[in-house]
């Protein structure tokens, strides 16, 4: 009643600066304030004839309200029971495992010919690998061979070296020939192999 | 108060779903929005809510209109699941018709009818008296 009417004067009252009371503004330890020592708080006043008609609309509101949440609360469970067991779930289900059984029969038929592929290139690998072998096998042969083959004509070229080396017999001869024929190294060769043998040292 | 709590909402540290206005955050002061929303009811007023079920604008436009929405079909659907609303998103859907009209809302029309009424009769007498007044 008094909030009715400070409500009907605050309307009727030219608008001025309202004061909001912010809640909290004093802390637990801050005494009370003198003007609201003596105030006691009682409840708030209630008019029994009100009071007597609310409580029958409430509860005639508390059971219309039970009423409807019971009904949306049906509705939900039947919306449920269909998704789950309707009419339309077993299409869905069985749509579901045809698509999975399709795509399950594709997969495998990729799986073999890809086994194919593998299979042949695997093969076409091996094969080459048999062929670089017995080609190496071969170069290794080969090698070994021109390696005998320097070796033995070095043997040669050393044999025939031999014939010119100075032993102890030879060396008295040896000496004998070198002192005889002196040999003179003195000779210019110039780009185009043009020798010249005479020179100024002399 | 009575816990409906349903067996087809899932249990959340022992808290139910509520239906209220919850502050949509624009940060303009004096200019407040409020969303209709299905939220835990442990959960802060502007926090983390579930689902926007509608919205409220307190302030009149400028054809004198409070503007509402509801998502009917979402709000059967949580009142199903066992959510209640509270005391202003009661009264509002009463004033939309979805629910019975709120007994407050009755009773304060009331009250404000009672009121008016004792101050144009308290005008009324203030006139008379005066008229009086002046004659003599």
């Amino acid at each position: 009643m008094a909030a009715a009417l400070q409500v009907t004067r605050l309307l009727l009252a030219p608008r001025s600066a309202v004061l909001v009371a912010v809640r909290g503004r004093k802390s637990r330890t801050d005494p009370v304030a003198k003007s609201k020592e003596d105030r006691i708080k009682g409840p708030p006043p209630v008019d029994p004839v009100e009071m007597v008609v609310l409580r029958e609309r409430f509860t005639e509101y508390h059971s219309t309200v039970r009423a409807l949440r019971l009904e949306f609360k049906e509705g939900v469970l039947r919306k449920k029971y269909e998704e789950e067991t309707g009419s339309l779930a077993e299409e869905r289900a069985r749509q579901e495992a045809e698509e999975h059984r399709a795509l399950m029969d594709f997969n495998n038929q990729e799986n073999l010919r890809i086994l194919e592929l593998r299979m042949s290139r695997i093969q076409m690998e091996q094969e080459e690998a048999e062929r670089k072998q017995v080609e190496a096998a071969i170069q290794r042969e080969q090698e070994q061979q021109e390696f005998i083959k320097e070796k033995e004509r070095e043997i040669m070229k050393l044999q025939e070296d031999a014939k010119n080396f100075i032993t102890l017999e030879n060396l008295d001869q040896r000496i004998e020939e070198a002192l005889d024929n002196p040999k003179n190294y003195n000779f210019a060769i110039d780009k185009e192999g043009r020798v010249v043998k005479q020179t100024t040292l002399q | 108060m009575v816990h409906l709590s349903s067996l087809l909402l899932k249990k959340y540290h022992g808290g139910y779903v509520v239906l209220r206005l919850a502050l949509a955050g624009h940060k303009q002061a004096n200019r407040p929005f409020y969303r209709i929303v299905a939220a835990y009811n442990k959960r802060a007023r502007d926090g983390k809510y579930i689902e926007q079920l509608g919205t409220y604008d307190p302030l009149p436009n400028i054809y004198n209109e409070k503007l509402v929405s509801f998502n009917f079909d979402r709000i059967k659907y949580w009142i199903g699941c066992g959510a209640h609303p509270t005391k202003p998103v009661a009264k509002l859907l009463g004033l939309a018709g979805f629910f019975p009209l709120h007994p407050m809302t009755i009773t304060e029309a009331e009250r404000q009818r009672a009121q008016t009424q004792l101050i144009a009769t308290g005008t009324e007498e203030g006139l008379q008296e005066e008229q009086k007044e002046a004659e003599v």
